[in-house]
C-alpha cells in the first residue's frame, strides 16, 4: 500500500484530516436536517422561519409565539411540598400537646375525632399529613370552607403538626388501610359490579385512575387522605366540589380531573363504597 | 497458574456466580407477571427483583466478566505478565464491595428504583453508594488498560499494537467516556439527595446524563464478544482474520459512535427539543457501519477457514467448519441474534417508530436478544476458550457446553419473540401484575406462557453453564496450548499511528460529545432547571405509620 510507504507525519496528517472532514460533513448535514428542516413544517400552522424552526428544535417554544398576548395569573393549589423539611415538620408533631389543640376541634368533628354529622369528616386515624396539609390550605385560603379558614389562621404551624399527630392516633374512625391488591373474594381485577372496578381497576378509557391505587385499600399514598369509614356525605359533597372546581387544593389537579369525569349516580355510589355505611354494614 | 491468571479466573467466578443467581431472578419474574401461579406473588418483590436482575446482570456481571478479560488479553496478546498486578487486586476488592451494598441495599427493599435509578425515585444512599464504587473502581482497570499499551508501545516503537490489544483499550476508553455520565449523575445529583444534603432532585438533569452512560454502556457489554469475532473465532475455525485494519476501524467506530447517541433513550421526554434528539437518533444509525464490516470481515474469516479445510462451491465452506468447537457454534448463533436483535434495534432508535414500541416489553425483548443473546453466548465461549488455558486441564465435556450453548439460544428465541409480540400488543415493560382476564389483555396470556418455558429453557443453561465450568476444575490435566489470537491474511508489519493509538479518536470523541451534549445538558444550568422534591421509600406513609 502506498500509504505505509509514506512518512509517518503525513500519512497521520491525512488520516485526521479525512475523519474530522467526515465527521464534520455528517454532523452537519444532521444538523440541518433536524434542526433546520424538520422542524420548519408544522401540522395545522404555517411553516416556520429557519431562525424559529432551530428554537423550536432546541425546545425554546415561546419564539415563535405571539408576545403581548395576556396569561392568566399563576396559581398553586397549595403552599405545601412533600419536601424532607415539610415531613420532619410533621413527624415531630406531639399528640399530647396536640389534645389541647384539638379543643378547637372537637365542637363539629366530635369528641374523639369521630364526627356525628354526616357533612363534617371524621378526623380520627386520618394520615397526620393530610391534616397537616389542609389545615395550611385552609390558612393560606386554598380550601375554603367559612369556620375552618378562621380557625386554621389561628393555629400555628407548630400547633397544625400537633393537632395531626393526635387525630392521626386516634382509635375507632377511619378503617387502617388492610393492603387488599384486589377486592375481597374477587378472582383478578375484572369485576361485574361496575363500581368495585371503578375502584379496583378505574375507567382507562374517561382516564380514571382506580380509586384504590391512592385512597387504598391498594395503596396508601403519601398525602391521600384514608377514606374507609369516612362519611358517605362527605366524600360526595368534595367530590361534587372537585368536579364544579369549588375545591381546588389537590397538588397536581389530579381530583378535579377524576371527578369532572364521575357522573352523578358514580360519585354516589364510590361514596357508598368507601363510606361509613359500608363499615357499618360489614361490622354487622 | 499465573498471577494474571488467578485474577481472570477470579473475576470470571465473579461474574457468572452473580449471574446465575440473576437468571433465577429473571425466570421468577418472567413467572410471577403471567398468567401462572408463581410463588411469593408479591409486587413490591417483583420491583426488588428486577433492580437486583437489572444492576447485576448490567453492572456486575458484564464489569466483572470484562474487567477479567482484559486482564486475560494484556497477559496473552502482549507476551507479558500485566503490570499493575497489585492495582488490579485492589480495584477487584472495591467493586467487590460495592456490589455487596449495592445487593445489600436492594435485598433491604429500600432501594426498588431500578437500574436506571428513574429520579426523583430515591433509594437508600448505601444502594447509590456501592454503584458508584462497582463503576469507580472499575476505573482502575480501564488506566491499567491504558497503561500497560502504553508501555508496551514504548518498549516497541513502530511494531502495530496487537488487535486483541488495541480492541480492548478501545473497550476502556469506551467505558470511562460512557460511565462518566452515571458518575456525575451519582456524585452530583442521587448520593447528595439520598444523604439528605439537598431536599430536591433534576430529575430531568438525571435522566439526561444516565443517557450518556444508556448506549455507550452497551457496547461496552459488546466489545469483548466483537474482539473474540475478531481474533479468537478465526483461530478456533482453524482460519485467519480476513483483515486486521478492519477490526481497528470497527474498534474505532464503536467509540466514536456509541457515545454522542444516547438521547435516543430519551425520545419520549419533555425536556428536550426535537433537534438534538434527531440528531443523536441520526448519529446513532452510523453504529451500522461498524456492525455490517464486523459481520462481512467475520463471514469472510470463516469462508477462509471453510475452505482451508477443503470446502467447495458456493456454501460447501460452510459445512467444512469445526463445529464441534464451542467458540465457532456460538459466533454463528450469536450472529443470527444479532440480526434479529439487530433490526427490533432499527424501530427502537428511530425517532418516529420508537412511540409504537417505546417502554413496551419490545424493548425489554430487543436487549435481551442482543445483550442476553448474541452478547452473553460468546462470553459462554470466550469461558470455554479460556478455562483449560486458565485451569490447566481439559474442558469437562465439549458436547455438554455445545448443548449448553444451544439451550440459551432457543431459550432466549422462544422468550423474546413473544415479547417482541407483546410489546407490539402494547404490553408495557417493568410491571408486576396484569389483569389476564381483560380482554384488551387476554390475548397476551398464551404468548406470555410461552416465553415463561423460554426463561425456564434458560435457567437450565445457565446452570448447565456453572456445572461445566466447576466440573473442568476436577478433570484431567491437559497439555492445552497457549491462547493464540488469529493472525490476519496479510498481517500487519506498520500500521498507520492513527490506528496504533487514540489520541485523534479521543479528540473526536471530546468534540462530538461537546456538540451533541453541551446544549441538552448545559440548558439545565443556563436556561430552566427542574428540581422537584424527590420522596424516597423511607418517607413513604407505610413506614411512617410503622416508626
Amino acid at each position: 500500500m502506498a500509504a505505509e510507504k509514506a512518512p509517518l507525519s503525513e500519512n497521520d496528517s491525512s488520516w485526521s484530516r479525512i475523519s474530522w472532514s467526515l465527521l464534520a460533513g455528517v454532523f452537519i448535514v444532521f444538523f440541518l436536517i433536524g434542526f433546520v428542516v424538520l422542524g420548519r413544517f408544522q401540522q395545522n400552522s404555517p411553516t416556520l422561519k429557519p431562525w424559529a424552526s432551530i428554537c423550536r428544535a432546541l425546545g425554546l417554544t415561546t419564539a415563535d409565539r405571539p408576545g403581548g398576548e395576556p396569561q392568566p395569573p399563576l396559581q398553586t393549589p397549595t403552599r405545601i411540598g412533600w419536601t424532607p423539611s415539610t415531613l420532619a415538620r410533621i413527624a415531630s408533631g406531639n399528640a399530647q400537646r396536640g389534645a389541647f389543640v384539638a379543643l378547637n376541634c372537637v365542637v363539629c368533628h366530635g369528641e374523639h375525632g369521630v364526627s356525628s354529622s354526616s357533612i363534617i369528616p371524621t378526623l380520627a386515624g386520618m394520615d397526620a399529613a393530610v391534616i397537616f396539609k389542609q389545615l395550611d390550605d385552609y390558612r393560606s385560603q386554598k380550601r375554603l370552607w367559612g369556620v375552618m379558614s378562621a380557625i386554621a389562621a389561628a393555629l400555628s404551624d407548630h400547633d397544625s403538626a400537633d393537632v395531626a399527630a393526635y387525630f392521626a392516633q386516634l382509635p375507632g374512625g377511619l378503617l387502617p388501610n388492610a393492603g387488599e391488591r384486589v377486592p375481597a373474594g374477587g378472582h383478578g381485577l375484572r369485576q361485574r359490579d361496575p363500581i368495585i372496578r371503578l375502584v379496583f381497576v378505574g375507567d382507562p378509557e374517561r382516564g380514571i385512575p382506580p380509586c384504590a391505587a391512592c385512597h387504598g385499600p391498594i395503596v396508601q399514598k403519601l398525602g391521600v387522605p384514608a377514606l374507609r369509614g369516612q362519611h358517605t356525605a362527605y366524600i360526595e359533597r368534595e367530590l361534587a366540589a372537585f368536579a364544579q372546581g369549588m375545591r381546588k387544593n389537590d397538588i397536581n389537579e389530579q381530583m378535579r380531573v377524576i371527578a369532572h369525569e364521575l357522573t352523578p349516580d358514580e360519585m354516589h355510589a364510590v361514596a357508598g363504597f368507601y363510606g361509613d355505611a359500608d363499615r357499618k354494614g360489614s361490622e354487622q | 497458574m499465573t498471577s494474571s491468571s488467578r485474577l481472570t479466573l477470579l473475576h470470571y467466578w465473579v461474574a457468572f456466580g452473580v449471574f446465575l443467581l440473576s437468571v433465577v431472578l429473571g425466570a421468577w419474574q418472567m413467572l410471577i407477571r403471567s398468567p401462572l401461579p408463581a410463588p411469593l406473588d408479591d409486587s413490591a418483590a417483583y420491583y426488588a427483583s428486577v433492580t437486583l436482575h437489572g444492576t447485576a446482570m448490567a453492572y456486575v456481571v458484564t464489569t466483572f466478566f470484562i474487567m477479567g478479560f482484559g486482564y486475560a488479553v494484556v497477559a496473552t496478546s502482549l507476551g507479558r505478565p500485566l503490570r499493575g498486578a497489585m492495582a488490579a487486586w485492589i480495584g477487584f476488592s472495591i467493586c467487590l464491595i460495592g456490589t455487596l451494598m449495592a445487593v445489600a441495599a436492594v435485598l433491604s427493599g429500600h432501594a426498588s428504583v431500578l437500574y436506571t435509578f428513574y429520579p426523583p425515585l430515591l433509594a437508600t444512599g448505601w444502594y447509590y453508594g456501592g454503584a458508584f464504587l462497582l463503576i469507580a473502581g472499575s476505573m482502575i482497570w480501564v488506566v491499567l488498560m491504558i497503561s500497560n499499551m502504553r508501555s508496551w508501545k514504548r518498549d516497541n516503537p513502530g511494531q502495530p499494537v496487537p488487535l486483541a490489544m488495541f480492541a480492548i483499550t478501545a473497550t476502556a476508553m469506551l467505558w470511562a467516556w460512557a460511565a462518566s455520565g452515571v458518575l456525575i449523575e451519582l456524585a452530583a445529583i442521587l448520593l447528595p439527595r439520598a444523604f439528605g444534603w439537598s431536599d430536591l432532585i433534576d430529575a430531568a438533569l438525571g435522566r439526561t446524563l444516565f443517557s450518556v452512560t444508556l448506549h455507550g454502556i452497551v457496547y461496552f457489554w459488546l466489545m469483548p464478544a466483537y474482539i473474540a469475532f475478531y481474533t479468537l473465532v478465526p483461530q478456533a475455525a482453524g482460519g485467519r482474520l480476513y483483515s486486521d485494519t478492519m477490526g481497528r476501524l470497527t474498534f474505532i467506530m464503536f467509540l466514536l459512535f456509541s457515545l454522542p447517541v444516547g438521547m435516543h433513550h430519551l425520545l419520549m421526554d419533555p425536556e428536550h427539543g426535537s433537534g438534538f434528539k434527531f440528531l443523536q437518533s441520526a448519529l446513532t444509525f452510523l453504529v451500522v457501519l461498524p456492525t455490517l464490516l464486523t459481520v462481512f470481515s467475520i463471514c469472510a474469516s470463516l469462508e477462509i477457514a471453510g475452505r482451508v479445510r477443503g470446502g467447495r462451491g458456493l456454501f460447501g465452506w460452510i459445512r467444512a467448519l469445526p463445529w464441534h468447537e464451542p467458540m465457532v457454534l456460538a459466533v454463528a448463533l450469536s450472529l443470527v441474534m444479532l440480526g434479529l436483535g439487530g433490526f427490533g434495534g432499527l424501530i427502537n432508535m428511530s425517532y418516529g417508530m420508537n412511540s409504537m414500541i417505546h417502554n413496551t416489553s419490545w424493548v425489554t425483548a430487543h436487549f435481551h436478544l442482543i445483550f442476553g443473546g448474541a452478547v452473553v453466548i460468546m462470553y459462554f465461549a470466550i469461558a470455554y476458550e479460556m478455562w483449560p488455558r486458565i485451569t490447566g486441564r481439559v474442558l469437562a465435556s465439549k458436547r455438554m457446553a455445545r448443548l449448553q450453548l444451544w439451550l440459551w439460544f432457543w431459550g432466549m428465541l422462544i422468550t423474546t419473540l413473544p415479547w417482541h409480540i407483546t410489546g407490539l400488543m402494547g404490553q408495557p415493560r417493568r410491571v408486576a401484575a396484569f389483569d389476564y382476564s381483560d380482554p384488551l389483555i387476554a390475548p397476551m396470556g398464551p404468548l406470555v406462557v410461552v416465553s415463561v418455558f423460554g426463561g425456564l429453557i434458560l435457567l437450565i443453561s445457565a446452570i448447565l453453564l456453572i456445572l461445566i465450568l466447576v466440573r473442568s476444575h476436577f478433570s484431567e490435566r491437559g497439555n492445552e496450548e497457549p491462547l493464540r489470537y488469529a493472525l490476519a491474511v496479510n498481517p500487519p508489519r506498520t500500521v498507520p499511528r492513527a490506528l496504533n493509538g487514540f489520541g485523534l479518536w479521543n479528540t473526536l470523541v471530546l468534540v462530538l460529545m461537546i456538540l451533541a451534549y453541551g446544549y441538552p445538558i448545559g440548558q439545565f444550568y443556563f436556561l430552566k432547571s427542574h428540581s422537584v422534591p424527590a420522596i424516597g421509600a423511607a418517607s413513604s406513609v407505610d413506614s411512617r405509620a410503622g416508626s
